[in-house]
């Protein structure tokens, strides 16, 4: 079995298919004359550095352009999703590549700041699944039929949408005294730091809930047995909601 | 980071004679040894076999993509070298590449050749750790101390070029930061020959053949060349599924315009075919070091750029080739000096997304052979 790579034919000269006009020229003008008759109104195609082609799409119709994208042009990878607030509304914008056409299509849909929904493209591409759980937990984008549709980054109690721009990176109270013109007997019990700890905590907006350090092992799952009530006494009413936080660990231990 | 929810309660099989066995779920990490990170498992079991797997991901996020929104360009280049600790260079190599497309920018020749230099040692040095610790996943320990041995030799070249073994901060927009040190081009050499002659067969002697390794991995985590294209997946991982898909070929960026690539492709699809690639991708890259290096033109290194960029208004998607996959950079300015967006596309995280299906009807012990062959780095699942 030869398995060392050997360099038996001459190689072809590195494509420069890519960035060629023409080669970009055919995708935007099956864009510009196929899609209309689908989508319902003109498609704005756009050309970008990279030979990347921008295409906008109105949300209710986002499902049948990519299927189209897919079936007829040969869109067979969904490469990338992204979330971007762009201040009065929120963009979701799907990055396509196709293999055997070699192209790169960048797909936008704008979605109301208020409320953004859009259908998921899970039932097209299954790469679709945590690209879109990430937009959902950082940018708080909904995509609607989605299976799975939780946080994937951060913690399940945490509030808010940190890629946002109204999102407060830095605590709003921060304690301005020095350290040393905290009165001695306070200082020494450490109460002066576990006030700040929790103004922090609570402004950083991660739940009112003491969390257990990532690390704990949580065997099973809670839920799961409050549920069925097997395995471990089931948590008191009122507290079993959230899963996995049973039993609670003191602050600052 | 979530906690399991409805479909994982424990199903009872009942088997003949009334006997009833349950499902267990095994939680498999974060701190585990094979996870390559913090990486949590939760195995569902029915005895040996797999009947799920949910990852849980998140431990080790860090928020990257907003820490870049809150610093000009330049001064986001070094938080790109934690996404994939593993290849710095590479990623640095996707956010300054980026930045360049934006602003329409082509850095000097040289340093598009230093660049594919440092990229393809630096994809050596991936691959070495991602083989290595493959054999120490399955009980192999001698491989991993000397690939990391042999990865030294790169980490000193990578500290004489730019101060520093890992986050070595070395792209620019518009080309590096310094050029070769005295004696670096000879050292870079003697290195190629060392590691071509005695290194790579070493590491093809202590693995490729061995029984043991070829039982655990061959036919172990099959991928369907249809079912990687879905699930996006890219990278060593695809081209081991008989896919001929290689940024560095395909759609060529910088130097890559005027060096062929030998795109690396196996037919099999499983571990083996994985591993294999990886180590053609090896032999692929010593090759390509060696044309940069007699092709190394010269002239300017970088050129004048601000250190306060400003790109015009616009968007752009810059994707190159990295050791575990296609590494992606979307990047909207608005004009200011700090990138309006910065959304990085990480091979790992997409990579990792299959690993249910993969697991799925295979023995507990395999879990980690299937996981390994994945090779993914946390720092870029979590980002």
């Amino acid at each position: 079995m030869d398995l060392v790579p050997r360099l038996s034919t001459p190689l072809a000269p590195p494509s420069l298919h890519a960035f060629d006009r023409d080669h970009v020229e055919t995708l935007v003008g099956e864009l510009t004359t196929r899609l209309p008759e689908l989508v319902g109104q003109p498609a704005s195609v756009t050309r970008m550095n990279g030979g990347l082609v921008g295409l906008t799409v109105p949300p209710e119709q986002l499902v049948a352009a990519v299927t189209f994208l897919r079936d007829t042009l040969g869109f067979d990878m969904l490469t990338c999703v992204s979330g971007v607030d762009m201040g009065d509304h929120l963009d979701s914008i799907y990055h396509l590549r196709s293999l055997s056409n070699n192209w790169v299509l960048q797909v936008r849909v704008s979605l109301p700041a208020e409320a953004p929904q859009v259908a998921s493209l899970v039932g097209l591409y299954p790469a679709a699944n945590w690209l879109e759980r990430e937009e959902y937990d950082l940018v708080g984008i909904t995509y609607l039929g989605h299976p799975d549709l939780r946080r994937i980054m951060l913690d399940d109690d945490f509030q808010g949408h940190p890629l946002l721009k109204s999102f407060r990176s830095t605590p709003h109270v921060v304690h301005d005294r020095a350290t040393t013109q905290v009165p001695p007997r306070q200082a020494l019990a450490g109460e002066h730091q576990q006030n700040l700890e929790t103004v922090v905590g609570k402004r950083l907006g991660q739940g009112d809930e003491e969390r257990l350090h990532p690390g704990t092992p949580t065997f099973g799952n809670m839920a799961i047995f409050a549920r069925t009530g097997q395995g471990v006494i089931a948590p008191e009413e009122g507290d079993g909601a959230s899963g996995g936080t049973g039993s609670r660990q003191g602050s600052g231990s | 980071m979530a906690e399991q929810t409805t479909s994982e309660v424990p199903r009872y099989i009942t088997g003949p004679e009334g006997l009833r066995s349950e499902e267990m779920i095994l939680n498999m990490g974060p701190q585990h040894p094979s996870t390559h990170g913090v990486l949590r498992l939760v195995l569902t079991l029915d005895g040996e076999t797999v009947v799920n797997c949910t990852p849980v991901i998140g431990y080790l996020h860090r928020g990257i993509e907003k820490i870049l929104e809150n610093r000009s360009y330049m001064a986001g280049i070094r938080y790109m070298d934690n996404s994939d600790y593993l290849s710095p260079m590479l990623n640095e190599t996707a956010y300054v590449g980026a930045v360049e497309q934006l602003m329409g920018l082509e850095p000097p020749r040289r340093a598009q050749y230093i660049r594919l230099l440092t990229n393809e040692l630096q994809r050596i040095a991936s691959h070495l750790v991602a083989i290595g610790t493959y054999g120490l996943d399955l009980g192999a320990f001698t491989p991993v101390l000397y690939a990391f041995r042999d990865r030294e030799g790169i980490m000193d070249l990578f500290e004489a070029l730019g101060g520093s073994r890992f986050n070595v901060n070395y792209l620019r927009v518009g080309g590096v930061l310094h050029d070769f040190p005295k004696g670096w081009l000879d050292q870079c050499h003697k290195w190629l020959d060392q590691f071509e002659q005695h290194s790579l067969p070493e590491l093809e002697a202590l693995i490729t053949g061995n029984e043991i390794f070829d039982a655990r991995t061959q036919g172990v985590g099959y991928i369907d060349p249809k079912q990687a294209i879905a699930h996006g997946i890219t990278g060593p991982i695809l081209r081991a599924s008989g896919v001929s898909f290689d940024l560095r070929a395909d759609r060529p960026y910088m130097a890559y315009r005027e060096v062929a690539v030998n795109v690396q492709t196996r037919p099999e699809g499983d571990a083996f075919a994985r591993y294999r690639v990886r180590m053609n991708e090896m032999y692929e890259s010593v090759r390509l070091c060696r044309v940069a290096l007699d092709k190394m033109p010269g002239g300017p290194i970088a050129t004048r750029t601000p250190i306060a960029l400003r790109p015009p208004r616009g968007e752009t998607y810059f994707a190159l080739e990295s050791s575990k996959g296609e590494q992606g950079i979307y990047l909207i300015s608005d004009g200011s000096e700090y990138p309006y967006r910065a959304k990085i596309r990480g091979p790992s995280f997409v990579n990792l997304q299959i690993m249910p299906e993969l697991l799925r009807g295979h023995k507990m012990a395999d879990v980690v052979a299937i996981l390994g062959s994945i090779d993914i780095v946390l720092g870029e699942v979590d980002r």
